[in-house]
């Protein structure tokens, strides 16, 4: 018996220290720690954006987790699902193939609405269900949690989500506005349909095929508003009502969409503008709606050039006058330039919507069903677009090189021409007292620079530049033919292509060098050329 | 990790684009053992520059973290710092990231860049250096990455989309008390046999 005890004794040891690992798993439970951020509503028409976390930069999502592991215990395959019911089934957001003691994982939930979700014409309160678990997990450690937002109707636009404790100015209050352009609906059958009604009966062909000519963008703007005002479309207002929700105070605005303002006649300065803005994209131009206070008005840019017209022109009998199409065109350019003064004043209340530059960022519009009684509505309004209707549209071409004739002259030696909307700066390098102003594009990608360099020779003041631009790291190539100079200018990353003057002036050399950059220079060669023709 | 470039410069480069020097911001990110990251972002200016950030992002530090919140939705960001300093015209805003490291299936840890073919040199065994340009605002970020002293076998890999990340490993802790299974149950082995060997082969 003696000699048994030994391995008696061995064995207990081994089936202790074994089963400790068990004894003690009760105090190595796991723990885990969660907070959620969610947003107070969804916008039906922007659900293509909250299901991309690529687009606008990812910040339009449902609700984003913070899961931290607070126990002693490594967890494997934690996996983060949410629902909401009626809408999404269970989906999974995130699955992590082990969370150590301490570590915290972020789910971010871009949430994948059915496209129906755009039918939806009544606002409700929808609620998100979000659980947590992970491999051997008890029934009773999965966390479960649970919050409520209010899903609006796809016509309604919530201008912010930003907290009123958060709200610093004017941008803050229309946060929202970048998914704009999810109302903007070029790809529906029906503004389709009306689009092709407008180039056929108004325009008779006329700007059928809209290329990149800023005359014919023009010409097709004004036949689309003289469309407007033969089919008697009014101006009227629709709902526009302040709510709380949770933390957030906004305006939610019903925006009546493309198809609804032309079959209903009657829109809102926004509405006629998202309106526009379908119809000009749906032609091939690139629309524009541009924001101040109390109003917005719709455009459309070629070349860098800027171009507007005044949609709620039309008015409507009750209101007193209907303006012509070159008369809201007029007017629309005067707003233009007001607009362009006061955001070169920094004034935050004139914004831009560039519809298809925010569509890349991936602000999208909802999808929309063919309609056969909205076709026939289009028809019975498109019996007004008759010739006994139709004001003849009289547009005066303005190309960049008229527009340029009212648009002010840089002074000095080898002046020239500002394009409209293009701002200027005066010494905008204080260590590079070379360069005296640049007059940039309202998009930045185009611009002039004048120069005044100390030189006795047209080749010296080209050398010595070099020489400045190799100090600051750039490659600058140039060729001079008489007082003609062309070039580029590159960094490692981009080059700069120009083209332009250079002439003596007291104490040196002027040089006026006008241009964009190099892979855009082709879109830029019209309004270039004509600031380079204006050179005197 | 989302390309963390302080876009607050838009505004002051509105000018001069293609004649100046690029602004030169350096962005330290140095990753705990448990991946999350303490970031820490400085630059230098010119005195219009300077001018011009003060006024829009420089004096509103509340601007400043809400800014990098939502340019930074992935992660959630916490102690937030803005230190000034006028005289030399710079700043150093530094923040902690949580959530900043990803663990994949397989339990491998894993650092996007969000980049593809970005320029990575290896500083020291767990440190990186990417240098790369943003050319709209034209601004040159140097990122310096510091993997944490635990991590193991740090490699740069693409993801499916072909984007640059960086993967490694680090010890998982099991918890004491697991030590003692594999031994206990051995131990608990060598004793049977040597028990069976002794009752029923030496009896």
């Amino acid at each position: 018996m003696k000699k048994l005890s030994l391995p008696l004794v061995i064995i207990v040891v081994g089936i202790i220290a074994a089963g400790i690992p068990f004894l003690f798993s009760g105090s190595n439970k796991a723990s885990l720690d969660i907070s959620i951020n969610s947003i107070p509503l969804i916008m039906p028409a922007a659900h293509k954006v909250y299901a991309n976390p690529d687009a606008l930069n990812g910040q339009y999502h449902l609700f984003k987790a913070k899961i931290t592991n607070t126990g002693k215990k490594t967890l494997e395959n934690v996996v983060v699902k949410y629902q909401v019911p009626g809408h999404i089934e269970w989906t999974e957001i995130s699955t992590t193939g082990i969370m150590i003691p301490g570590q915290t994982i972020v789910a971010v939930c871009y949430p994948v609405f059915n496209p129906s979700v755009t039918s939806k014409t009544t606002e409700s309160v929808e609620r998100a269900n979000v659980t947590v678990e992970w491999e051997g997990a008890d029934h009773r450690d999965i966390i479960e949690e649970s919050f409520t937002f209010k899903m609006l109707s796809r016509n309604d636009f919530a201008y912010t989500c930003i907290p009123s404790d958060e709200i610093l100015g004017w941008g803050d209050v229309y946060d929202n506005d970048p998914l704009l352009p999810c109302f903007v609906t070029p790809n529906d059958p029906i503004v389709k349909y009306y689009t092709q009604i407008v180039q056929e009966k108004v325009l008779k062909g006329e700007a059928a095929s809209v290329t990149r000519s800023p005359e014919q963008g023009v010409q097709f703007m004004l036949g689309l508003y003289e469309a407007t005002r033969m089919s008697h479309m009014v101006y009227s207002g629709t709902k526009g009502i302040p709510q709380n929700l949770q933390d957030v105070q906004t305006l939610i605005q019903h925006v009546r969409l493309p198809r609804e303002v032309i079959t209903g006649n009657t829109g809102l300065c926004i509405e006629l503008s998202v309106l526009y803005a379908s119809v000009l994209s749906n032609a091939g131009l690139d629309p524009i709606i541009y924001l101040i206070p109390g109003h917005a008005y719709p455009g459309f840019k070629i070349d860098g050039q800027y171009y507007a017209i005044e949609a709620t022109g039309i008015g409507g009998e009750g209101l007193g006058k209907i303006s012509s199409a070159q008369e809201a065109y007029k007017l629309g350019m005067e707003q233009l330039d007001e607009f362009i003064k006061a955001t070169q004043a920094g004034d935050p209340r004139y914004s831009i919507i560039d519809v298809h530059q925010l569509n890349a960022s991936g602000v999208i519009s909802m999808n929309l069903d063919d309609n056969d009684y909205l076709r026939k509505k289009v028809d019975e309004i498109a019996e007004n677009f008759t010739p006994k209707h139709q004001q003849v549209i009289q547009y005066v071409q303005q190309p960049v090189s008229n527009q340029l004739a009212d648009a002010s002259r840089f002074p000095g030696p080898l002046s020239f021409l500002i394009p409209t909307g293009w701002v200027t700066y005066h010494n905008p390098a204080p260590g590079f007292p070379l360069l005296i102003a640049q007059i940039t594009s309202p998009d930045m990608v185009a611009s002039v620079s004048v120069y005044n360099i100390p030189a006795s020779s047209a080749e010296e003041a080209m050398h010595q530049l070099k020489q400045y631009f190799s100090q600051m790291g750039l490659a600058l190539q140039y060729s001079i033919s008489g007082s003609n100079v062309q070039g580029t200018s590159a960094n490692y990353t981009t080059t700069f292509r120009w083209i332009g003057k250079i002439a003596p002036m007291s104490g040196g050399y002027r040089l006026v060098a006008v241009g964009s950059d190099n892979q855009l220079y082709s879109q830029y060669t019209g309004v270039i050329n004509s600031v380079y023709n204006s050179i005197r | 990790m989302k390309r963390i470039i302080l876009f607050f410069t838009v505004s002051l480069l509105s000018c001069a684009i293609q004649a100046q020097a690029p602004l030169k911001q350096k962005l330290e990110m140095s990753i705990d053992e448990v991946g999350n990251g303490a970031i820490k972002v400085s630059m230098s200016m010119n005195a219009n520059q300077w001018q011009v950030w003060l006024q829009s992002l420089g004096n509103n530090p509340a601007l400043l973290k809400r800014t990098m919140e939502k340019e930074l939705p992935a992660y959630f960001l916490d102690n937030f710092k803005l230190e000034k300093n006028d005289m030399d015209r710079s700043f150093e805003f530094s923040f902690k990231a949580y959530g900043i490291c990803q663990v994949n299936k397989r339990g491998k840890w894993i650092v996007n860049t969000d980049q593809k073919n970005p320029d990575i040199t290896k500083l020291t065994d767990n440190k990186y250096m990417m240098v790369w340009m943003e050319p709209r605002n034209n601004i040159q970020q140097t990122q310096i990455i510091d993997f944490p002293p635990t991590a193991r076998n740090i490699e740069i890999n693409k993801d499916a989309f072909g984007k640059t990340q960086f993967e490694f490993d680090i010890n998982t802790p099991k918890g004491s008390f697991h030590a003692l299974f594999w031994p206990g149950l051995i131990l608990s082995i060598t004793g049977i046999v040597w028990l069976f060997i002794l009752l029923f082969i030496f009896k």
